[in-house]
């Protein structure tokens, strides 16, 4: 089961990534910055020069202009290679050139002055050359330039009347405009180029860290498999075929091959589960109650263990070898004498922090007596039980009776052993 | 309890042959079931569950295509009266806890003896949750998980009432119901009945989980088409 995470981020990678991701953006602001001096530049040009054949169309222009700039100003990045917008720029750049022929006194375009709304359509092929690139930006600036021979038209000038200067004033204001448009569109495509390729560099990095990784992780697995599994597979093999051979087998060899093979599954599945399932300890010095359980369950012979704990129960190394110890003597208690079907392990740390461990067993019971039991000697393991537990500060309680089996609990209080937050 | 004389239709469900032989042998064995029908994945167990009527589902939770818990999902939602009992090969897999939320009655190790199988059949057929210790000690951690402060749940969720938690601690200390029942003075009815509202609240806490989960994503921004 796998399931999508994202991907983990190099952080010197990342920062290139958003370094070359940042270039289209610088280019944006640019273009809106130059915006800005055109519209300032047409402002000051209307006010200096003066003298318009239509006065009103020249200052509505300017105010449509203003507006216009406004808008692309607040416009989102997102949204500032919208074809509306696009169409919005071409618009306005083409109108504000035929425009300026139309408003300048009759004959005044053929001189070699700047005219007052000639500079600011430059931005239409700017923002298109950003937005398709060269492709795009010489798109614009063609239109542009028709616009700007159409604004001789407009301004009553016969085309082919041009003098020699005029003519290469036309000219210089077409190519600025078809320069304008290309030379953006080929530096943004270049700016996109390098962040896709920065980001596929960044991901194929990422991929071979992540392979290498796999690789080392597998390459310790299989150690640990050939080790250990692999070694007691090819002793069941063996055992398993000379039992095959004789005439009668001992049932305590097959019990003893199926304890072998039970406790490399058991080996194999803690490898298996091992990355995912393993909780890590919030510290160094603590270690997992639940682990160390079920660590002692696997030892006992005679009585099938169950162990159930509430979450992985941390707790300082110490305090988890002393209540393992403890279990340990209270199950192989329960395995030579109770005659139990099985005995259960259960332990948790609850909210105030206190630990219970309980070892249940189904079998025989007894009467608690003191006395009694330091008759039949077996006084001394149950002293030995509660004495670790008391050290740790803690309490030793037996709950049996005779056919009513036996829960020995023990518990510590939160002070002492200092609980560990889970 | 007695055994019922028709014997339990049963359906196997585990990617290894030679289990489901295994477990096909000791039931039929002991009859009081037969296998209905095998299948080695969550899919052809969706489609046998449809066709070949089990009673009950033993199932497998690593499965190689369509996982256990997607399985069990499918199979409850289309045929509520199905019982599915999840034998699993460790009770440390967070997929136990996921499959009994998801609908399963009941959860047994692999490592069952053969009578404790053929009873668990019967008991799951006859509508009573099948919990071992290691799935309550699973169960009560969720349950603590909610009631823990810092935790994301609202306080309409379902939680243990006080009576329910000393049970379910009983049954992960390893009693049965019989010796709950004993313990407390009360029936193992009684018992049995607290089980099966504890199973019914993690059952609502799923739904729960899921609704979180829906209006969280629904505040999410949408994925990224890059």
């Amino acid at each position: 089961m796998v399931k999508a995470a994202p991907p983990p981020d190099e952080p010197a990678s990342a920062a290139a990534r958003h370094d070359a991701e940042r270039g289209p953006v610088v280019l944006s602001l640019g273009v809106v910055a130059v915006r800005w001096v055109a519209l300032v530049w047409m402002v000051a040009l209307a006010l200096t020069v003066g003298h318009f054949r239509h006065p009103r169309l020249a200052w509505a222009a300017i105010a449509v202009t203003a507006l216009w700039t406004l808008w692309r100003s607040l416009s989102r990045a997102g949204s500032q290679a919208s074809p509306w917008n696009l169409a919005g720029d071409l618009l306005i750049g083409a109108g504000l050139a035929v425009l300026s022929g139309t408003v300048a006194p009759i004959g005044q375009m053929a001189g070699e002055r700047a005219f007052f709304a000639t500079v600011y359509p430059v931005t239409a092929a700017l923002s298109w050359g950003l937005a398709w690139g060269v492709g795009g930006g010489l798109c614009a600036g063609a239109v542009l330039a028709l616009a700007l021979v159409g604004s001789r038209t407009a301004n009553s000038i016969a085309l082919d009347t041009l003098t020699g200067g005029q003519l290469a004033n036309l000219s210089s204001g077409v190519i600025n405009y078809l320069l304008a448009g290309g030379v953006v569109g080929f530096v943004a495509r270049l700016l996109q180029r390098s962040a896709v390729q920065v980001r596929a560099a960044d991901q194929a990095a990422m991929q071979a860290l992540q392979e290498a990784a796999r690789l080392a992780e597998r390459e310790a697995l299989a150690r640990e498999i050939h080790d250990s599994v692999l070694q007691t597979l090819a002793l069941l093999h063996k055992r398993g075929r000379e039992l095959a051979g004789q005439p009668t087998v001992p049932s305590a060899e097959v019990a003893r091959l199926a304890e072998l093979a039970g406790s490399q599954e058991s080996a194999l599945r803690s490898l298996i589960l091992r990355p995912h399932s393993v909780p890590t300890a919030p510290d160094a010095s603590s270690a997992s109650l639940r682990g160390a359980l079920e660590g002692v369950a696997h030892g006992i012979d005679g009585v099938p263990v169950t162990v159930s704990t509430v979450g992985p129960v941390w707790l300082p190394a110490a305090t988890v070898e002393e209540l393992a110890a403890a279990v340990t003597q209270a199950l192989h208690n329960v395995a030579e004498h109770a005659s139990a079907s099985r005995a259960t392990v259960f332990a948790e740390l609850d909210e105030q922090g206190e630990v219970t461990v309980t070892v249940r067993d189904d079998g025989a019971g007894f009467r608690y007596d003191e006395q009694a039991l330091r008759a039949d000697g077996s006084i001394g393991l149950l002293r030995s039980m509660k004495g670790r537990v008391e050290q740790l500060g803690g309490t030793m309680r037996v709950d049996t009776a005779p056919g009513a089996g036996t829960e020995v609990e023990f518990r510590l209080p939160p002070p002492r052993h200092l609980a560990v937050q889970q | 309890m007695t055994s019922p004389p028709d014997p339990v239709r049963v359906m196997v469900v585990d990617d290894h042959p030679v289990w489901r032989d295994g477990v096909r042998t000791d039931l039929e064995a002991s009859g009081v079931a037969v296998v209905v029908a095998e299948a080695g994945d969550g899919g052809p167990a969706i489609e046998l569950a449809r066709t070949a009527k089990p009673e009950v589902v033993l199932m497998d939770l690593n499965l190689p295509t369509v996982s256990g818990t997607a399985a069990i999902k499918q199979i409850v939602e289309e045929a509520p009266h199905v019982k599915v009992l999840v034998l699993s090969a460790s009770a440390e897999e967070p997929d136990v806890l996921e499959a009994v939320k998801l609908g399963a009655a009941g959860y047994l190790l692999k490592s069952a003896t053969r009578a404790e199988l053929a009873d668990a059949v019967l008991r799951v057929r006859a509508g009573e949750p099948v919990f071992t210790a290691s799935l309550a000690g699973l169960v009560l951690a969720e349950f603590r998980r909610i009631a823990a402060p810092g935790s994301t749940s609202g306080p309409s969720e379902p939680t243990l009432t006080p009576r329910e938690n000393e049970i379910l601690r009983l049954v992960a200390k390893g009693y049965t119901y019989r010796e709950i029942a004993d313990k407390l003075v009360i029936s193992v009815k009684t018992v049995q009945n607290h089980v099966q509202n504890i199973l019914t609240k993690l059952h609502l806490r799923r739904r729960y989980e899921l609704m979180r989960y829906a209006i969280q994503r629904g505040l999410d921004r949408a994925p990224d088409l890059d």
